[in-house]
């Protein structure tokens, strides 16, 4: 019986740095290209809702802003969002700014929402 | 002396050779398997209840959803199925995109088979070192689409985003490296001694009976059946990227273990060629289809694991398809494929079962539960008639 192919790769391997990673510690950057965290740029939204009705799980709020002239601006709840990016080819006006970010790992709802980013001299 | 009796052994619907909620129940007389049921809807979700309370686009990403592995294939499908019932002209940069990103697919499907197979025969070296190398098709995955598991690259009528030379680069350099493992994996599956004793002769489902089961995809390639859809009814760009379908006349365990590792093999020369061929244009229409005529349509594809067929309805009505069917190659390679377990011994049975490639969260579909009086039942297609609204 011939020894199994394996044994060679098995034995140098011994001698081999782990090729997982101590999460924490270290980490993998994301490709260039990763879908992570969105939010919608103000200046730009026209407040039409396309990316609310578009969403499949309902992760956007048309919530309404009184500081900001009583316009309705997407909230995006991002612990039900699946990083679709449906929300980013619907906008007709591409409003969304779109980061590499991954989500934080935040038990909170309230606080894992991506607001809409308003720009200091629209107050 | 004491009557022979048979003992039934239950195999799931948690354990440690199936990586996913099935149970079997064996019938076994000594080591010999003589009786094989199949005790499914540990994973049933109503996928396609779902879908006729969904908008079109919506549906889309729930299609996606169905399977985990291979959810670009069922989202191309779907398109397919959509752009066939409105008539849309996909252009061509988007068709060759969706071959990429389905060939890339393929790859880290046919890897992740094979290494829990190799894992299902005892061999966890090789398990290791395979999912240790089907990560960098993972990360190749992330770089093209935005996400290592779930693409959602495709939208109805092309795809959702374009890549450039620099990407293109990448992945090619990568490529090299998987080939070369797949390259040595392939002569590790085909002389290790380990994997031979285990797969070789084992579980062998002979050219009429694999037509007999309606076996689809690899499990029915490696019974010398020619059966891959990407040449039989060449969608997207598949007819003018050239390829080889792989076709074993082993018709054991071994054989449909080769043609995935072939097949590995050979979409990695797809997604070279699709990247030197890639043609200019736009990738998807300029505005996005939300209202639908009414009509039929059908997407019909080779996903990593067979042949997928999508059947949808639409009633002109709303928003929503009227009716959409989902027929997974693994619904008929798992509840037609036991039949072979029947006569082989009872250690064989996972990796018999692991070479089909089955894949259950693809094949749940009905099973009726009368929750009085706790049975649970099939029902025929008279009685599903009858209860249609």
């Amino acid at each position: 019986m011939s020894l199994p192919r394996l044994l060679k790769e098995a034995a140098e391997n011994l001698f081999k740095k782990p090729a997982t990673l101590p999460f924490p510690k270290e980490d993998i950057p994301p490709a260039p290209g990763y879908r992570g965290l969105h939010r919608v740029d103000a200046s730009k939204c026209i407040s039409c809702g396309l990316c609310a009705i578009d969403c499949p799980t309902k992760a956007i709020e048309m919530r309404v802003y009184s500081e900001y002239g009583n316009k309705r601006y997407p909230v995006v709840h991002y612990y039900r969002c699946v990083f679709c990016y449906q929300c980013v080819i619907s906008c007709p006006k591409k409003a969304y700014v779109i980061t590499e970010t991954r989500p934080p790992p935040i038990g909170d709802k309230e606080r894992l929402i991506g607001e809409p980013i308003f720009k200091k001299e629209e107050k | 002396m004491s009557q022979v009796r048979t003992v039934e052994i239950p195999i799931g619907p948690q354990h440690p050779a199936l990586h996913e909620p099935l149970q079997l129940k064996l019938k076994v007389d000594g080591e010999v398997v003589v009786d094989v049921f199949l005790v499914p809807g540990f994973n049933h979700r109503g996928v396609e209840w779902l879908a006729e309370r969904r908008s079109f686009i919506h549906c889309l990403y729930m299609c996606s959803r169905v399977c985990g592995i291979c959810n670009t294939i069922h989202g191309t499908t779907y398109a397919l199925a959509v752009e066939d019932l409105a008539k849309i002209e996909v252009p061509p940069r988007a068709k060759w995109l969706r071959v990429l990103v389905n060939e890339l697919e393929r790859i880290h499907s046919h890897m992740i088979i094979l290494a829990i197979i190799a894992e299902l025969i005892g061999f966890d070296t090789l398990f290791m070192l395979l999912m240790r190398d089907r990560e960098r098709v993972m990360y190749l995955k992330e770089l093209v689409t935005g996400n290592r598991v779930l693409a959602d690259y495709i939208a109805i009528g092309g795809v959702k985003r374009d890549i450039n030379q620099e990407k293109a680069d990448i992945i090619k350099k990568h490529l090299n490296y998987i080939e070369e493992r797949m390259k040595y994996y392939k002569k590790v599956f085909a002389e290790d001694p380990i994997v031979r004793r285990r797969l070789v002769d084992v579980g062998k489902i002979p050219y009429s009976r694999a037509i007999d089961l309606c076996l689809v995809g690899p499990t029915a390639r490696g019974s010398g059946i020619s059966c891959d859809i990407r040449k039989l009814d060449p969608y997207d760009a598949y007819d003018e990227v050239p390829f080889n379908e792989i076709v074993y006349k082993e018709c054991d365990s071994w054989a449909r273990v080769m043609v995935r590792v072939d097949e590995t093999l050979e979409s990695i020369n797809m997604v070279r060629y699709v990247l030197d061929h890639l043609p200019s244009g736009p990738i998807g229409p300029k505005v996005i289809p939300r209202r639908f005529p009414a009509g039929e349509g059908i997407g019909r594809s080779e996903a990593p694991r067979g042949e997928l067929l999508y059947h949808i309805i639409h009633d002109g009505k709303g928003m929503n398809p009227y009716r959409l069917k989902i027929r997974t190659p693994s619904f008929t390679n798992i509840h037609n494929g036991i039949k072979i377990l029947v006569g082989q011994h009872i250690a064989d049975v996972p990796a018999i079962f692991g070479s089909y490639d089955p894949c259950i969260s693809c094949s749940e579909r009905v099973t009726v539960v009368d929750v009085k009086t706790e049975r649970t039942y099939t029902m025929r297609l008279k009685d599903l008639s009858k209860m249609k609204r």
